[in-house]
């Protein structure tokens, strides 16, 4: 039985980038990187980079203030505790159910939104 | 409870484990067979695997557990374990991806352009992965106990001996097969006892959980500092546990990483429905079990308890089986990280030195284990959740994020937070949790932030020492990946 023994790969230390690659994929490589690394193909990296920052900001912002806003409901509104929902209590249904849909909304969002920023980074590029 | 039950479903998962592991090896069995199969890996097996390697015996029996004891406020631990991949989503996952990195220390190293930082970050790693391993084998403990009335080292030691024998072997090398049959033996388990559990309470037609809102126990409930501390904790532990950064690597490209995280999360939210839906059901019908110390075992008790005969047992055997697949599937998930980081670092990185070190970072946490008491099983890996987000979130999130960290600022951060976090938890384990107070026991909510602090505070002040690389570095890290640019 031959273990495979897989460690690091030295992809991402500069200078060795994408060794063992085909040649012509190689040189194509360079050159996408060499326009990125112009003052020019900068400035569309660091726009791309704040775009998702913020993205990814606004969404967890948006996330925490709901979760806020769940938690300030429940311990806020008198009566709320009380509340049934199919016989269970709201407290629990809404902790316990209602907040995983928000979560995956979120992420849903997120991703969609962190694509497009990408295809619209591609674009400016010229790169298809 | 049969004690027959225990050992044929410990014994099953052990065996179906193995199977799957030294089948899914003949698959993919030289390097770069395991290299293409595993760009290969559709999303929802990847996102299966990972979902079975991060639900550990907290979430499937501490969970329940902790809502039997406190209600309500225990119900922040599941939508913290979830939301925390919410935020692995948000600002690690493709990054991450597209770093090519395999391990944390990988990460730190080639980003900060430093030994010095990788060394301090592999002992973070491992310090993780040890203290997160012994609330595993304390959950093992647990569940021999209760189902076979076997003395509680025999679990630990039963696990860490599967778990040994399967990494060092080589069985787990397959492991996203594996992982992905634990997530959905672990779902199934919880799953179908609890449809029988409904079924019964329909038919009887009570009222069922109307009460929940009795509290089992005199426990003060927590207060808002303490949610918002645990919260924290789990948010922003999540990005930097080690065996989840693994199975990252195994998506094609950044874009599905994203896409399996999306995955995850339905996966993990779907999942998180039974833990609360039998710690609400054991707040109603099985109350004893807070006032005898036993609220951890809720989940393994309840479908004995509530239906009884043959068909309970069988529906016991499954939760038995599950439980075990939760210990096994995290542990193995851990040693496996924890032994390539130990191997690389100190041991030279022979297969000799991995299986050594695959050895020694399963037998410490067992010493460490069997000479503890179990505390609550939530209870004590959420403080490995605070334990990452004050040391290892930082460092990627500042990482990938902010060109200015240095490696100065990473190390001094790090140490910061293992410090205050390390010495908060080992305060709390001396005064006992009667005596400890909220900002000891919940420390998350300081040490992070001044975690983060010293990190930015030092960087800014040895702006020198930025990797002149950093420039290739961030555009890397950021930019989509072209079907030009083929990797290996």
């Amino acid at each position: 039985m031959t273990r495979v023994r897989v460690t690091a790969p030295r992809s991402f230390t500069v200078g060795s980038a994408a060794s063992g690659s085909i040649a012509a994929g190689r040189s194509a490589a360079d050159t996408r990187e060499a326009a990125e690394e112009s003052d020019a193909g900068q400035v569309f990296v660091r726009s791309l980079i704040r775009s998702q920052l913020r993205l990814g900001v606004v969404v967890a912002a948006g996330f925490l203030l709901i979760l806020l806003a769940f938690a300030l409901m429940l311990g806020l509104v008198p009566g709320l505790a009380e509340l049934r929902i199919a016989g269970l209590p709201f407290d629990w249904v809404l902790l316990g159910a209602g907040i995983y849909p928000v979560i995956g909304l979120s992420a849903w969002l997120y991703v969609r939104t962190a694509a497009r920023n990408e295809s619209r980074y591609r674009d400016l590029t010229g790169d298809k | 409870m049969n004690p027959v039950v225990g050992i044929a479903a410990f014994a099953a998962v052990s065996l179906a484990t193995a199977v799957i592991g030294f089948y899914g090896l003949r698959v993919s069995r030289t390097t770069g067979d395991f290299y293409v199969a595993s760009r290969t890996v559709r999303p929802w097996w990847n996102a299966s695997a990972i979902g079975g390697e991060y639900l550990s015996a907290a979430s499937f029996l501490g969970v329940a557990g902790l809502i039997l004891l406190s209600g309500t406020d225990a119900l922040w631990y599941p939508v913290g374990y979830t939301a925390g991949y919410l935020m692995l989503l948000l600002f690690v996952a493709a990054p991450l991806r597209r770093s090519g990195a395999y391990t944390i220390p990988d990460f730190t190293e080639a980003r900060l352009d430093s030994r010095a930082v990788r060394r301090v970050t592999s002992f973070v790693v491992v310090v993780v992965g040890w203290l997160y391993i012994v609330p595993q084998l304390h959950g093992a403990a647990l569940a021999i106990r209760i189902t076979t009335g076997l003395p509680a080292w025999v679990g630990q030691v039963a696990v860490v001996a599967v778990v040994c024998v399967t990494v060092v072997s080589g069985g787990m090398r397959s492991i996203t097969f594996v992982q992905a049959f634990q997530y959905w033996l672990k779902l199934t388990a919880l799953a179908v006892p609890a449809l029988f559990i409904l079924l019964v309470l329909a038919g009887n037609g009570s009222r069922a959980v109307a009460e929940a809102s009795v509290n089992p126990t005199a426990m003060a409930p927590a207060g808002p500092y303490q949610n918002i501390s645990l919260l924290v904790a789990l948010l922003f532990g999540t990005l930097g546990l080690p065996h989840v950064l693994v199975r990252f690597y195994t998506n094609p490209d950044g874009q599905s990483a994203r896409r399996t995280t999306l995955i995850v999360l339905g996966l993990l939210s779907v999942f998180y429905l039974f833990p609360t839906a039998y710690g609400l059901i054991g707040r109603t019908f099985a109350p004893g079990l807070a006032k005898s110390g036993q609220a951890d075992a809720l989940v393994l008790l309840l479908p004995g308890r509530m239906i009884g005969g043959t068909a309970g047992d069988l529906l016991s055997a499954l939760v038995v089986a599950g439980a075990f697949a939760a210990f096994l599937s995290t542990t193995s998930g851990l040693v496996v990280s924890l032994a390539g980081v130990i191997s690389q670092d100190i041991l030279g990185g022979s297969v000799r030195g991995f299986r050594l070190a695959a050895l020694i970072s399963a037998v410490v946490p067992l010493a460490i284990a069997t000479m503890t008491d179990s505390t609550a099983l939530a209870g004590s890996v959420g403080l490995v959740f605070a334990f990452t987000a004050s040391t290892i979130c930082p460092v990627l999130l500042l990482g990938i994020w902010w060109r200015g960290l240095t490696d100065a600022g990473a190390i001094a951060g790090m140490l910061t937070g293992a410090v205050s976090c390390g010495g908060s938890m080992l305060a709390g384990a001396m005064l006992g949790s009667a005596g400890t107070p909220p900002w000891l026991a919940q420390p998350a909510a300081w040490t992070v932030p001044a975690a983060f602090t010293v990190m930015v505070l030092v960087s800014r002040s040895t702006q020198g020492r930025v990797p002149r690389t950093i420039t290739r570095l961030m555009t890397r890290l950021h930019t989509p990946e072209r079907p030009l640019a083929t990797e290996r």
